[in-house]
């Protein structure tokens, strides 16, 4: 591995950070957290993450106004983002951005993990 | 609001008795055409026929005269459909009013010319002034029918005087009768008599019809507003529940997210731990959580499933409905499921046509139904297969999920898609939600969905089916 990558987690739910930060800091990435969009957005344009991890129902701005703004940036144009649902969400109505892979929540740890890997290995990092 | 659109109406519809009198006027046109000949005849048959002695041709004259101005009233009726409808009445009663007095001067001067006071079509008088009577106003077939009174009576007496010449109808009268005072003062009365006894009651019946079209007018207007205040109404009243809806399927989201965000939470903070992030944990502890879990899942499922209900109920799905595959919804459903069916040793086999239908359906609702279908297959089926079969149709879509299971006991059948209802021999598993949440899933598809057992091809088991219109107006409707 050159360098470690960089995961961003964006959601509000900070037990669920706690969880998904702790699992993916133990496989030695490189983890940056944001509560709301709005401030994921910032870090993203900052940090330039490797990969993102959106929840899509969040306060301030949700998940579909940062994927809006993301792509937006063309450095971030490619970077891979997985968009956390939780099961009772609609599925239904079409995401106007591409979202790499959708991940119903409850979240097990070990699949997120799992997920990421399998995402940043497609992204050639 | 309402009166700039009756004065907008006005300028385009004519009210029924502004058209009656246009109408009448048009009438009144043709009949004259009808007329001409009409004296034609009657002059050529009285002189030809019956050997009346009389000169024809100023009645010949007068006809032509007649068409004449004939001819120029038809061209001034046309005119009239292109104008606003205040002046067209104001115009056509005008016309109405010029063509009766040169009808009754062009009566009159026939009469001068076919013999005067011995001439028994004398009374023609009342047939003009009881067709006035039909369209001009009360007053004005009065002035009309005195203005014809006078006229006849002028003229008869100034043949009787000798003021003017007097046209005997050889042949028919003796030749002295208008010197006859008695003939001529008869005569006279008769006609007067008659000619305003006609037009009193003519003039009655017209203005009793006036005044009921013209109630039928006001009770029509007063109607139509009345609808248009309901219509209103109403669809205020649409549109109010229409928005109470948005706003309760919006509140119903919120809930399910903040119900479920604290579970998904706990949830996975105990995964986090069974997962062995934290470090080591006992079997036990492990167990215990993992129960933990379950229970969390039986929640987080209950709590989709009820707020499920009312989404359903309230139209979600209706702007969900795209045009899809069919064979991509099973598809995508039971994949979900092989595992599980692996896990029991069960087969899962899934029959598709070999081109999909397309049916105007949420997919997310539709892979719902079929894997709450398949799953309760698979969790009651023991040992065997579990078929899910997809049919297409001439009006409908058909898919099968058939199991060699334990069956749905007779009793329960009729129950089976009812709200908390759980078969009598499957013990407290699941919420009691599942098929009655497929059943409103399918039937605001405009579907029907129902169960057999046994399955009538096995024996065993059972089958449960629904079918999806494939006329996307059908769906519509729902």
């Amino acid at each position: 591995m050159k360098q470690r990558p960089k995961i961003l987690l964006v959601d509000d739910d900070v037990d669920l950070v706690t969880v998904m930060r702790g699992a993916l800091e133990s496989k030695a990435f490189e983890v940056i957290v944001a509560y709301n969009g709005l401030e994921g957005l910032e870090k993203a344009k900052k940090e330039k993450p490797d990969l993102v991890v959106l929840d899509i129902l969040m306060p301030v701005a949700d998940g579909f106004t940062f994927a809006d703004q993301f792509r937006k940036d063309p450095s971030l144009a490619k970077v891979p983002v997985l968009a956390l649902t939780s099961f009772s969400e609609s599925l239904g109505q079409p995401f106007a951005f591409d979202v790499s892979e959708y991940i119903s929540k409850p979240i097990k740890p070990r699949d997120l993990v799992a997920k990421v890997e399998e995402f940043l290995k497609k992204a050639g990092k | 609001m309402n009166s700039t659109s009756s004065e907008a109406g006005k300028t385009t519809d004519y009210s029924p008795e502004q058209r009656a009198l246009v109408l009448r006027l048009r009438v009144y046109i043709n009949l004259r055409w009808l007329a001409i000949p009409a004296i034609v005849i009657a002059t050529l048959v009285a002189s030809l026929i019956f050997h009346v002695g009389f000169p024809t041709l100023p009645v010949y004259i007068i006809c032509a005269i007649i068409a004449g101005y004939n001819f120029w009233l038809f061209l001034l009726a046309r005119g009239l459909e292109k104008q606003e409808p205040d002046s067209v009445v104001r115009k056509a009663e005008a016309y109405g009013y010029i063509q009766v007095v040169l009808d009754l001067v062009m009566l009159t001067a026939i009469i001068h010319f076919t013999g005067g006071v011995e001439n028994p079509f004398l009374f023609l008088y009342i047939i003009h002034t009881n067709a006035a009577a039909i369209f001009l106003s009360k007053r004005r077939v009065y002035i009309l029918t005195t203005f014809a009174m006078v006229m006849v009576t002028a003229l008869v007496l100034m043949e009787y005087r000798g003021t003017i010449p007097h046209v005997n109808l050889e042949g028919f009268v003796p030749p002295d009768r208008y010197k006859d005072l008695g003939v001529v003062i008869s005569a006279l009365v008769a006609l007067v008599t008659l000619a305003y006894a006609t037009v009193y009651v003519a003039t009655a019946i017209v203005g009793e019809l006036r005044r009921r079209q013209r109630e039928v007018v006001v009770l029509k207007d007063q109607l139509l507003e009345q609808r248009k205040v309901e219509l209103e109404q109403i669809s205020g009243e649409v549109v109010k529940l229409v928005e109470e809806r948005r706003r309760f399927v919006r509140f119903l989201s919120v809930v399910a997210h903040d119900l479920q965000s604290p579970l998904v939470a706990t949830q996975s903070l105990l995964s986090y731990i069974v997962d062995g992030y934290t470090g080591e944990i006992t079997d036990g502890q492990k167990d215990l959580m993992q129960r933990g879990i379950r229970r969390i899942d039986g929640l987080l499922t209950l709590i989709t499933d009820l707020l499920d209900i009312p989404r359903i109920e309230a139209g979600q799905l209706n702007r969900e409905m795209r045009e899809i595959s069919l064979n991509d919804v099973v598809k995508q459903a039971t994949d979900g499921l092989d595992n599980l069916a692996r896990q029991k040793g069960l087969t899962l086999r899934v029959e598709l046509p070999e081109s999909s239908p397309s049916v105007y359906a949420s997919n997310r609702r539709l892979q719902q139904v079929v894997t709450n279908l398949t799953s309760n297959a698979i969790n009651y089926t023991r040992e065997g297969t579990v078929l899910v079969r997809a049919a297409d149709g001439d009006n409908e879509v058909r898919i099968e999920v058939i199991d060699s299971g334990i069956g749905v006991p007779p009793d329960d059948l009729p129950r089976l898609f009812d709200d908390f209802f759980r078969g009598s021999n499957v013990g407290a598993k699941g919420t009691g939600l599942g098929l009655s949440i497929s059943k409103r899933i399918v039937e605001a598809h405009g579907g029907s969905i129902w169960a057999e057992s046994p399955d009538a091809e096995t024996g065993k088991g059972s089958k449960f089916t629904f079918t999806l219109p494939k006329n996307r107006a059908l769906v519509a409707e729902k």
